[in-house]
């Protein structure tokens, strides 16, 4: 393999790193962020449900 | 009702949960952020010339060098907020401190594995024990630990204020890795910036600075949305717990 084309898998790898690394974090965030927002307002409707009885 | 960002009292909270419900966070700014990382990325490749030394291998640099910049900046929100924390002891400058850690050890990591990749043909190796280097892991090391502490602690106070004063003091790192390769001898070439650089390679710099930038504020914002979220529902949950109306 030449030096060039030995190169270019290295930038290759630079840049899919980036990219697993920016979207998996994206991915994590929109997971969690579901998760966090099911479990608030499912506390939430079970506090005004006690509040009202 | 008072104002967002002012029910910082547990009494506030338990009369009104639903006040604390912190604000959505624009899926916009994901669009924007991730379109332009798209952008500044195509224009620098297709647009800069292969260096003299290094040949294409400097096209590493437009996602090394923001990543590394990304990473200092998200630690210096850790320290602002850490200290902040430490003096007013506002809940809410614990969650984020603590969002902005999260966000800068995935870019610590990323930084970190971008230069393993650009040294291992630029140097011959992929690791050496160089003072950027070794300092740079510290770095990533300390913020690890950061997480850990607050996964492992269960009281929200102690916890708030162990990891404020560890991020404090974590963060005085950054100087450090930054005049690492001024202090001593390294392997690693002085700081990349768009007054050191060939003036064909800033505007490509640039551009993924600003691009990534944007990335990390839409991470903060979104990783601080979530923890305000979390905790409401843990205050809500210890209002029921105590029976509290």
């Amino acid at each position: 393999m030449t030096t060039a084309a030995s190169n270019l898998n290295f930038i290759i790898a630079a840049y899919a790193v980036t990219w697993i690394v920016i979207l998996g974090y994206l991915w994590r965030l929109v997971r969690k962020g579901g998760r966090a927002r099911a479990d608030y307002e499912r506390m939430a409707q079970q506090r005004s449900g006690e509040k009202s009885q | 009702m008072k104002p967002e960002g002012q029910l910082n009292s547990s009494s506030d909270r338990l009369r009104d949960p639903s006040a604390a419900r912190p604000p959505r966070t624009s899926i916009w700014l994901a669009f924007v952020s991730i379109g332009a990382v798209i952008v500044a990325q195509t224009y620098a490749i297709l647009t800069s010339p292969a260096e003299g030394d290094m040949g294409h291998l400097q096209k590493i640099m437009y996602v090394h060098v923001p990543a590394a910049w990304m990473t200092f900046l998200s630690f210096f929100v850790v320290f602002a907020f850490s200290v902040r924390y430490l003096w007013q002891r506002r809940e809410n400058d614990d969650l984020l401190a603590a969002s902005a850690a999260e966000v800068g050890a995935t870019f610590n990591g990323l930084t970190l594995m971008l230069g393993m990749i650009w040294g291992r043909p630029a140097w011959g190796v992929w690791w050496v024990w160089d003072a950027r280097l070794t300092s740079t892991l510290v770095l990533f090391l300390i913020f690890v630990g950061y997480l850990a502490l607050r996964a492992f602690t269960d009281d929200t106070q102690q916890k708030a204020r162990w990891s404020a004063a560890v991020g404090a003091i974590g963060a005085l790192n950054v100087p450090i890795v930054y005049m690492s390769v001024k202090w001593w001898r390294t392997l690693h070439q002085p700081p990349s910036s768009p007054a050191t650089l060939d003036p064909r390679y800033t505007m490509g710099l640039r551009l993924n600075a600003i691009a990534l930038l944007l990335v990390m504020i839409y991470f903060i914002r979104k990783r601080y949305e979530i923890a305000r979220l979390e905790r409401a529902t843990e205050h809500m949950a210890e209002a029921a717990a105590m029976g509290g109306k």
